[in-house]
């Protein structure tokens, strides 16, 4: 579903931020990319999900290219960060409505899939309140509720349990299998390694804009010789990051 | 476009612009107080311009050296014969120099300040020898120091040579030279009036004087009266177009622009602030699409305050002529989809509200600049500005206020404008597309520098605090201003406009001459003012305005509290409708008291011999007057109450202690009375006194329906029943006529202010505060009983 091919990205033309990147994610998987803060990888996410154009290399999605296919692409994905992004003096019940004008979806069904989706993260009690009267925990649920309203079959999710709390932190990954389980492809970014440990099927560390190991966490543990899934990770990095001076 | 792609590009615009009038306030950051309070002086500093060309009124001598004389070299005898024979004329233009009705006829002159020559009514002469006549050296020196802007060279001996050239043609003709200085534009227009006027009427004297033959039209001009504008349907005709032209206008433009720029600020660049605008970019909404609601609700937010400025002057029916009306909003609603295009397109380029406010601001400039020289040239415009965008837009909606409106220019300046917009509208996608103006700011980045700034009490913070409370404190305060203001200009403007055209009028502004102090003048406007408190038209606008300011308010108490419908707005406005029983308990508990305590202060005047009932003073004819005078006293109290204790207690009360809000609310109250005729020391300590009575007694009952009817009940009876005046205003229809004793003391009575400027109301209103304290205490003590 997800193809990137030889991803390069500079700010300026000193320092490249992605260094050539590829890999591919199908269906019913979840892929995660791991990495140190400045590695890279909040980069990488928006130029996946079209947010940037890459300086060079191709990203592919659903068998499509952001320059020729781009709304159909947003139609595909559904990207969300941590970094909350909702409209403070609004309420959840207008953005779900206001979000589901913009994605288009069918004025008798935007009832139906409001009440599924508030039912699920339990926001029903919270849905007629001001978003910023409203807890980080429910912020985010309320976030997730609006972002795949479109059920997009690809889910982007940049750092999806930054800074909840382990309540909410649950919900969020017991919802990602669920969505798993239903064949959708996601991609997540984080550096919590529990979390990667417990959900992704396979695992990409990128170190100062490279992926210097990819695979499933087993794999990875293994090829360092290492115990734990994090002492693998302090390995790997090690080796692959040069101190700038 | 495929067909699904048309229908979401519709849906997508149509909702992005309908999320400016969400019940929940528009998608984006607002923009910051200090960003309102510069708005707010910038606007203020530009009223004032605007207003300082109503010229007649205002202190240009604060502003401008009056530079008025000429220095004359080598006079002949004639020119000083002439100087003395036009002096009677030059003594009655320099009388009128600023009087309306030479405003009147140079309106189109207007520009900053001292803007208004008056062709050489207050030209003193000095008079020089020198026998070279292009020694611009000296004749500089001479202007300098005598405060001249103009010399006049005569070549020596010019009597004789033009009395030569009467007997012989072939003899050359004797030149008059002129110099002046160039340190201001405005001597250039002021040297040509000369020239124009006084010059040329010195050449018809000579003629005169001499028995010579008129030789031309042109050079047998009239000099008697030449500014006289005695005849009133003309002078009324010019005052509409002087306000149709140059001030409507202009207002509509700074709202106009403001309005965008808060709208159009507040959303691209507001949503990037926040973060919310990458959720909409990653929806299958097109880029265009996105641009295009954007633009659509900027425009509609920006017509909204634009059509309700113009009111005031649609109303007055002089404008309302061929049809002009429908031209004025045309032109309005293009200009502001010109404006919200360029909102727009700033919001486009910038990631922050204050960043792009800050960008709007040259734009604002500009166009403010434009108007100016709009105002300048409105005399001498070329036809060609009426087809170009903004200037078209500018003499449009003047025309149009003015009566006239003209087809081809409306098309063909809307046309341009569009197109413009069109461009400025294209580029903005165009951006859109660039991640530059899309991905504003890695957020991890954001983060840290978000944390940095909170983690530690910085200096920066400390003062952020202390300027936002500042903020805070000053917006509560203009806000209720601004609702006065404008209810009240809804009443008054048709009523001065029709003033002006009467005979008082011109007694009025004689009078205005000679009053030197801010007092007087309020004094003379109150005059006024008492005028039309016997008109039943005004009271009747007058009870108009007073319903839409509760209205205001309580729309307002609504935005800011955030309430799901207006009952609920309503009771937090301090007027719960949800128990009918009780409200009309209260309120009829309310007026019982009122009209108690105004006849217990009316009683203590009486005793103390004071005043003195001089009988009935109730006859047919104020009967209407009577009864449109109370029905008017009703939204009036009501209107005060919403304003100063309903709305503004709990909202101060969400910043500050219940106790400075109480007292900051009654400060305010008294002040805003202290434009009213007579106000005195005692006066505003009095009305802060009533003020806090009666926010104690809106403590005490949670709503305001008692102290709506106190006031209603107090005014009234004070005024159409007892017949006092009331915080200086002169009720016209009383049951009772009243009198000051002969030995009545202002400090007793209060003067021309009324009861509510004198000790008795003083004592009253303690001795009510007494017992309502007494009573809030015991009902407090009760609760607390009541929890033990």
């Amino acid at each position: 579903m997800i193809r990137v091919n030889d991803v390069h990205k500079s700010y300026t033309k000193e320092t490249e931020t992605i260094k050539g990147v590829s890999f591919e994610i199908g269906k019913g998987t979840i892929f995660g990319l791991l990495g140190p803060n400045g590695a890279g990888k909040t980069t990488l996410m928006q130029i996946i999900a079209t947010l940037m154009k890459p300086t060079s290399g191709t990203v592919e999605i659903g068998g499509m290219t952001p320059e020729k296919d781009l709304l159909k692409i947003h139609r595909l994905i559904g990207f969300l960060t941590t970094e909350i992004k909702l409209d403070p003096v609004s309420t959840p019940n207008d953005l779900f409505d206001f979000f589901a004008d913009l994605y288009d979806i069918p004025k008798e069904e935007i009832k139906q899939r409001k009440e599924k989706a508030f039912e699920r993260f339990g926001i029903t009690p919270f849905a007629k309140r001001r978003i910023s009267e409203l807890s980080t925990g429910m912020k985010q649920k309320i976030s997730i509720a609006i972002s795949l309203l479109h059920e997009p079959p690809i889910i982007i999710f940049d750092e999806p349990t930054n800074g909840l709390d382990i309540l909410t932190s649950r919900q969020v990954t017991d919802y990602l299998k669920e969505l798993r389980s239903e064949g959708r492809c996601i991609l997540l970014s984080t550096h919590i390694f529990s979390v990667a440990e417990e959900l992704c099927d396979e695992v990409a560390i990128l170190v100062d804009g490279k992926i210097v190991a990819q695979g499933t966490v087993e794999e990875l543990i293994k090829l360092s010789g290492e115990k734990s899934f994090e002492d693998a990770f302090f390995k790997i990095y090690v080796e692959n990051h040069k101190e700038e001076k | 476009m495929s067909n699904g792609n048309r229908k979401i590009w519709f849906r997508g615009a149509r909702a992005i612009a309908a999320s400016f009038f969400k019940k929940h306030g528009q998608m984006g950051a607002q923009a910051p107080g200090s960003t309102f309070l510069i708005s707010i002086g910038f606007v203020a500093v530009l009223s004032l311009m605007v207003l300082s060309w109503f010229w007649w009124w205002f202190p240009y001598h604060l502003f401008s050296d009056e530079v008025y004389d000429v220095v004359v070299v080598n006079a002949p005898q004639s020119f000083i014969d002439y100087n003395q024979y036009m002096q009677k004329y030059r003594d009655m233009k320099a009388r009128d120099y600023g009087s309306r009705t030479d405003w009147l006829s140079n309106w189109g002159h207007m520009s900053f300040f001292k803007y208004n020559y008056d062709g050489y009514g207050w030209t003193k002469f000095i008079y020089k020898e020198n026998s070279a006549l292009y020694d611009f050296v000296t004749f500089g020196k001479w202007m300098r120091e005598n405060d001249a802007y103009l010399t006049v060279v005569f070549p020596e001996g010019f009597d004789e040579s033009v009395s030569a050239r009467t007997k012989d043609h072939t003899l050359p003709k004797p030149d008059i030279l002129t110099y002046y200085r160039t340190n201001s534009i405005e001597y250039t227009s002021m040297k040509n009036d000369f020239i124009d006027e006084y010059l040329h009427g010195y050449q018809d004297y000579m003629r005169e004087q001499n028995g010579w033959a008129y030789s031309n039209v042109v050079d047998s001009r009239i000099i008697d009266d030449p500014m006289d504008f005695s005849n009133t349907e003309e002078g009324h005709s010019a005052i509409g177009d002087t306000l149709g032209r140059t001030f409507a206008p202009l207002l509509l433009f700074i709202v106009v622009l403001y309005a965008s720029m808060s709208a159009g600020t507040n959303v691209i660049a507001g949503q990037k602030e926040l973060g919310t605008f990458t959720g909409i970019l990653m929806t299958p909404v097109p880029r265009s699409a996105i641009i295009a609601g954007n633009l659509l609700g900027v425009t509609l937010k920006t017509l909204i305050p634009s059509f309700l400025f113009a009111i005031p002057f649609i109303i007055v029916p002089y404008y309302w002529k061929h049809g002009a009306l429908i031209y004025l909003i045309v032109h309005i609603i293009i200009l502001a989809i010109f404006i919200s295009a360029m909102t727009i397109f700033i919001s486009v380029i910038n990631d922050t509200v204050v960043s792009a406010q800050t960008a709007f601001l040259p734009v604002f400039l500009i166009l403010i600049s434009v108007c100016v020289t709009c105002i300048q040239n409105a005399t001498e415009r070329e036809p060609f500005y009426l087809y170009l965008p903004v200037y078209g837009q500018f003499y449009g909606i003047g025309d149009a206020l003015a009566g006239h409106a003209e087809i081809p220019g409306l098309i063909a300046c809307s046309f341009a404008t569009l197109a413009l917009a069109f461009v400025v509208v294209l580029i903005s996608e165009k951006l859109l597309h660039n991640e530059r103006y899309t991905v504003s700011i890695d957020p991890v980045t954001a983060k840290e520098i978000k944390n940095a700034r909170t983690g530690k009490n910085t200096v920066m913070d400390v003062a952020d605090k202390i300027t936002d409370t500042f903020v805070f404190t000053v917006r509560e305060t203009i806000y209720p201003l601004m609702i006065l203001g404008f209810c009240q200009m809804i009443a008054i403007v048709p009523m001065v406009i029709n003033y002006m055209g009467r005979a008082e009028y011109s007694q009025f502004i004689a009078d205005l001459k000679s009053v030197t102090t801010v007092t007087d003048i309020m004094k003379k406007t109150f005059e006024v003012i008492g005028i039309f408190m016997g008109n039943p038209i005004f009271l009747a606008l007058m009870t108009v305005a007073y319903v839409l300011m509760i209205t205001a308010c309580v729309i307002r108490t609504k935005v800011v509290f955030h309430k799901k419908d207006y009952k609920e707005a309503f009771a937090t406005a301090g007027l719960p409708l949800s128990k009918p029983g009780k409200v009309i308990r209260d309120y009829l508990i309310g007026l019982v008291f009122g009209f108690l305590m105004m006849s217990s202060v009316c009683l203590i005047l009486k005793l103390t011999g004071q005043i003195e009932f001089t009988g009935l003073g109730f006859s047919k004819d104020l009967i209407p007057v009577f009864l449109i005078n109370m029905l008017m006293w009703f939204p009036q109290g009501a209107s005060e109450e919403v304003l100063f204790r309903g709305y503004m207690i709990p909202r101060l009360e969400t910043r500050y202690k219940r106790a400075f809000a109480v007292f900051f609310s009654s400060l305010l109250f008294s002040v805003f009375h202290s434009l009213n005729a007579g106000y005195t020391p005692l006066a505003s300590v009095n009305l802060l006194l009533i003020a806090v009575l009666f926010a104690l007694i809106y403590l005490k009952t949670g709503n305001i329906w008692m102290t709506c009817a106190m006031h209603t009940a107090w005014n009234l009876s004070q005024g159409n029943v007892y017949g006092l005046d009331v915080s200086g205003n002169v009720a016209h229809a009383a049951l009772i006529n009243t009198s000051h004793s002969a030995g009545a003391k202002d400090v007793v009575t209060g003067g021309a202010f009324g009861p509510e400027g004198g000790l008795a109301v003083t004592a009253v209103t303690l001795v009510c505060m007494v017992i309502v304290i007494v009573l809030l205490v015991r009902s407090r003590n009760l609760a607390r009983n009541k929890d033990a």
